[in-house]
């Protein structure tokens, strides 16, 4: 096979590494479309990687043809439409994979790759984490390779020959890069960013189906990044380190919503009982770094009261139920800066009707639940913290469990977890907890967001990872408004005082990983990652319009706007222009050392009235010199085929150009020196 | 010229012609900043709009990563330009002097593209103007390549080499670049010779030795007999004695002295008995290769030039011219 490999046709090896290329560029992708066109994208390039490995013929026009209607109805029967991001990306790939069967011309392999700089580009629609533009980086210099391979007809130049010329390129381009990147004005968006696509993607979102965290909980990635700017970056206690996202009120005994979600309508939801928020003490101020969610809200530490410092153009408010929204979806990556009370109370200190929607169940639904909450009243009176102490004591001592496979939960989630399950894990408790509260004529609503985070100890950011993603509730009292209960708290302490998480069950390559590596190691070398990740985030995704006038305040302007951008590009074009004069003319004017040392020697011959025709070999000019000159040109002859040895023999101990040069000056000149007379040494051809 | 019918074919080739007129002709060229030209590609458009569209995806989703990637693409597109600027710039092309060849052949134009730089060259294609037949070569560091063009003269005659073109795409393909080049060198072109010619001609008689026997009863030509025990070696045809040795028969030809000096073989314009003077020069010029095949020692009249007696490939080169630039 390797021998194949070696021996095969130049066309068919530029054809298999264009290929391997592609399939670089599409690969990050798989998550992100459908998957019948992962399948039949990967069908098509292991296809035309059969053709061109058999040498078979290319199949026919219509044939194409006919595979791209294929395509464009099944992108259309996925998506409804064919424009707009996903769908776009879609049908970008398979126009990509399906143009590499139509690999014939020089035009053909242009398109290939246009299309696949657009299949770059539409990776970073999903992610832009360091990981993917590392590996983007790679498929791009596999691109220009295949390129420059493409324009290099004659032979058979090796692959690592176009690798290293589309290196230097990409690495003389570089400059021209940054410049544009830093001066370059950023715009607002040409026209409307797509709304709330929820498909494929982590995170939080407006809606719980109980067992929907499960999958957050394995995911690793990052969510927030906090730097806290308290004395010594401290940060709060961990057991306060609650950032707030959606409040889930509205409940149909499987899922619950937002009152943002259209389904909480539905449900009979009307104006929630307004925030009423109080705070003391002072404020923790910090500054949240928040990956794309592609959802209006900001996570943040409860509870700011003022509206987060966000960059210019975006504006947030605070819903009633004490988060901050934005009115666009965060679809990149968010900075801002904001200061949060960790003392505070909110909500109606009297019992109003306005409350009365956080009492709703459904019909029917959880009997035995009821059923239990009728005992526990009847029991323990109406106080209502009494109720959720109890509560809590049977959470502790009810022989409950917390894990992250408690298996399908079916109808009456709340009734299989208080009764036949007793396992599951946040959402679940928090769950069947509200449930409870709420069949005890005790206000309540399901609060998600992150809790805890970890430090990494190498640039001192908190990182919060989707993993951290976490429900916890609230229960309404009496005089004291809405108070934070985390049931989880009360079934695993360890969840939320010392943050020590549930290991998600490791694969065979983590269990193989594991007995290599240490998981110390392990753990140094994610925060080293992560540190390094992050410096990206901060000095690459978040280089905004106001970072960028920043940047021109501090070389020196006083009220910078996007002109004076174009005008610092303009002056950095101009600069270059100038270099790009000077490097010509020095081009000129350059010899190399052997064409120095020549017009050297022939200085020397025109002042001794030797001059000899500049274009004679070294050899002739030894043979005209002992002509005119007799016995005294020895020297200068023995120098002359010095010279021509140093420069054309095989020997590696001859002398060099600088040793040569100094001979030159040592040769005795004096004694040569002719008296002037026309045709000393005469000129001639050949020799 | 059909201007009517192609007013746009017709424009090209005013402008080629002006454009030409401004190229110094010379049998080697330097190329320099001063005659190379470099203008984008189809392909280099394409790009521009390429670049444009990642520009305004990145604008319009804010993404910064895609404002890298377009930059970067910027970026090398622009350093291509000079790269592709440096594939030719400095790059020395000198043009052999072309062997003279019969009309109705092809004559070969070989080009050295000498390269003294310490990086190698890539991509380097060179061609006629008509027909746009690029040929590609590398050229190593410091090195040298050789390239071979052949265009089919269209009339006999002493006339120049067509204009060259030089160009490359290399690294991209975004941008050609490309400069002409006017050969000084001429090349000579032989008449064709006639296909199916007729015997030569009869010797004349050698002045000064009057009443000597025509010699076109002998019935070998020229003063060619077999070889006989005894006759000098450097009476022996040896061209003939290899034909024949090639073939299997050994006999071996001599030259008949006595001939020699009886008769002497000389090619006219009226020895061919032809009135078209461009189907004589071809007959002439069969005759020529013939009696050079055989070994003859024979002369050439045309008109006011006569070439001397004489054999072998000086005498049929100068022959030839002689009946080229008739």
């Amino acid at each position: 096979m390797m021998q194949r490999l070696h021996s095969l046709p130049r066309d068919t090896r530029d054809t298999l590494f264009l290929l391997l290329v592609v399939a670089c560029c599409i690969a990050p992708l798989v998550a992100h479309i459908p998957p019948w066109a992962s399948v039949l994208g990967a069908l098509l390039l292991l296809w035309r990687g059969a053709l061109a490995w058999r040498l078979h013929p290319l199949p026919s026009r219509p044939v194409i043809w006919l595979l791209l209607l294929a395509v464009t109805g099944f992108t259309l029967a996925s998506f409804r439409t064919i424009v707009g991001p996903d769908a776009g990306v879609t049908l970008v790939v398979m126009l990509l994979a399906l143009k590499t069967l139509e690999l014939r011309a020089r035009r053909d392999a242009m398109v290939v790759f246009f299309l696949g700089f657009f299949t770059l580009l539409s990776n970073f629609l999903f992610s832009q984490a360091l990981g993917v533009a590392l590996m983007m980086l790679l498929a791009l210099l596999g691109l220009l390779t295949a390129l420059v391979n493409a324009h290099r007809p004659a032979g058979r130049p090796s692959l690592a020959s176009s690798l290293a010329a589309a290196a230097r390129m990409a690495l003389l381009g570089a400059p021209i890069m940054l410049a544009l990147f830093v001066f370059f004005p950023r715009f607002a968006p040409l026209w409307g960013v797509p709304g709330d696509d929820t498909t494929g993607r982590s995170g939080l979102s407006g809606q719980m189906s109980v067992g929907a965290i499960a999958q957050l909980a394995l995911d690793d990635s990052v969510a927030l990044r906090v730097r806290f700017h308290t004395p010594g970056g401290e940060p709060p206690p961990q057991s306060a380190l609650y950032f707030r996202g959606p409040v889930l009120s509205a409940f149909n005994g499987r899922d619950w919503y937002a009152l943002l979600q259209p389904e909480a309508r539905t449900l009979g939801w009307a104006i929630p009982a307004p925030a009423e928020l109080q705070v003391q003490g002072e404020p923790v101020r910090y500054e949240m770094t928040m990956e794309a969610s592609r959802r209006p809200w900001l996570l943040t530490l409860d509870v700011p009261a003022e509206p987060p410092q966000l960059p210019q153009g975006m504006r947030a408010q605070m819903t009633p139920e004490l988060q901050w929204v934005t009115l666009r979806p965060v679809t990149s990556v968010l900075r801002y800066e904001a200061a949060s009370y960790l003392r505070f109370r909110h909500g109606p200190r009297e019992r109003t009707p306005m409350l009365r929607p956080y009492l709703q169940l459904p019909p029917d639904s959880d009997p035995r639940t009821r059923a239990l909450a009728q005992s526990m009243r009847a029991e323990l009176g109406g106080g209502a913290q009494a109720l959720v102490d109890a509560a809590l004591q049977r959470l502790r001592s009810g022989g409950y469990r917390y894990t992250l496979e408690p298996g399908a939960y079916g109808q009456n989630t709340a009734d299989t977890f208080w009764f036949d399950r007793k396992e599951g894990f946040c959402e679940h408790i928090a769950s069947a907890f509200v449930v409870l509260m709420r069949a005890l004529d005790i206000p309540a609503r399901i609060v998600t967001g992150y809790q805890g985070g970890e430090m990494n100890p190498l640039d001192g950011y908190w990182t919060v990872r989707q993993s951290d993603a976490h429900a916890w509730t609230e229960v309404w009292m009496q005089e004291r408004g809405w108070v934070r209960v985390d049931p989880t708290g009360a079934v695993a302490p360890g969840r939320i005082g010392t943050l020590q998480r549930l290991q998600a069950p490791r694969g065979a390559f983590g269990t193989a990983l594991g007995a290599v590596i240490s998981p110390s190691m392990l753990q140094r070398l994610r925060s080293v990652w992560e540190a390094l990740d992050n410096r990206w985030t901060q000095w690459v995704l978040n280089y905004t319009q106001e970072r960028q006038l920043d940047l021109l305040k501090r070389l020196g302007l006083r009220d910078p706007d996007w002109r004076d951008l174009v005008r610092v590009l303009g002056l950095l074009a101009a600069a270059a222009a100038l270099a790009g004069a000077a490097w010509v003319l020095r081009e000129r004017y350059r010899l190399d050392p052997w064409q120095r040392l020549m017009q050297e020697l022939h200085r020397h011959l025109r002042r001794a009235h030797l001059a000899l025709p500049e274009h004679l070999p070294a050899r002739t000019m030894a043979r005209h010199l002992r002509e005119a000159a007799g016995a005294d040109a020895e020297p200068l002859a023995d120098w002359l085929l010095r010279l021509e040895r140093a420069r054309y023999g095989a020997a590696p101990e001859e002398a060099s150009p600088a040793e040569l040069r100094r001979a030159l000056r040592r040769l005795p000149w004096g004694a040569l020196r002719q008296p002037r007379r026309p045709g000393a040494a005469r000129p001639e051809n050949g020799g | 010229m059909s201007s009517v019918a192609a007013p746009h074919a017709w424009l090209a080739a005013r402008w080629q012609r002006w454009w030409m007129a401004r190229v110094p002709p010379g049998d080697q060229l330097r190329l320099t900043q001063r005659n190379i030209y470099i203008l984008p590609t189809g392909a280099g458009w394409m790009l521009a709009l390429t670049l444009l569209i990642l520009l305004v995806a990145s604008i319009n989703f804010q993404l910064n990563l895609g404002y890298l990637l377009t930059f970067l693409l910027a970026g090398c597109a622009a350093v291509s330009t000079w790269v592709s600027h440096a594939t030719l710039r400095g790059l020395q092309l000198v043009l052999a002097p072309p062997t003279p060849q019969f009309a109705g052949t092809s004559v070969r134009l070989q080009v050295q593209l000498i390269n003294t730089r310490a990086s190698g060259r890539h991509g380097i294609a060179l061609s006629l103007r008509q027909p746009r037949l690029w040929s590609w070569t590398d050229v190593p560091p410091q090195g040298s390549a050789a390239l071979e063009l052949s265009f089919a003269p269209a009339r006999r005659g002493l006339q120049a080499v067509p204009p060259l073109a030089i160009q490359t795409l290399y690294p991209m393909g975004l941008f050609r670049v490309w400069a002409w080049w006017r050969p000084k060198a001429q090349v000579l072109v032989y008449p064709q010779p006639e296909a199916a010619c007729p015997p030569l001609p009869a010797g004349e008689p050698l002045a000064g030795q009057g009443g000597a026997a025509s010699s076109s009863a002998s019935s070998e030509h020229g003063g060619v007999r077999a070889y006989r025990r005894g006759d000098a070696q450097r009476l022996i045809v040896w061209k003939k004695a290899a034909q024949a040795l090639a073939s299997g028969s050994d006999a071996l030809v001599s030259r008949d002295a006595q001939a020699d000096q009886r008769s002497q073989l000389w090619l006219s314009l009226q020895a061919t008995a032809l009135r078209d003077t461009e189907a004589a020069l071809s007959r002439l010029a069969a005759w020529v290769l013939q009696a050079d095949r055989l070994g003859l020692s024979y002369g050439l009249r045309l008109g006011a030039v006569t070439v001397a007696q004489g054999s072998g490939a000086a005498q049929r080169e100068r022959c030839l011219h002689a009946l080229a630039v008739h």
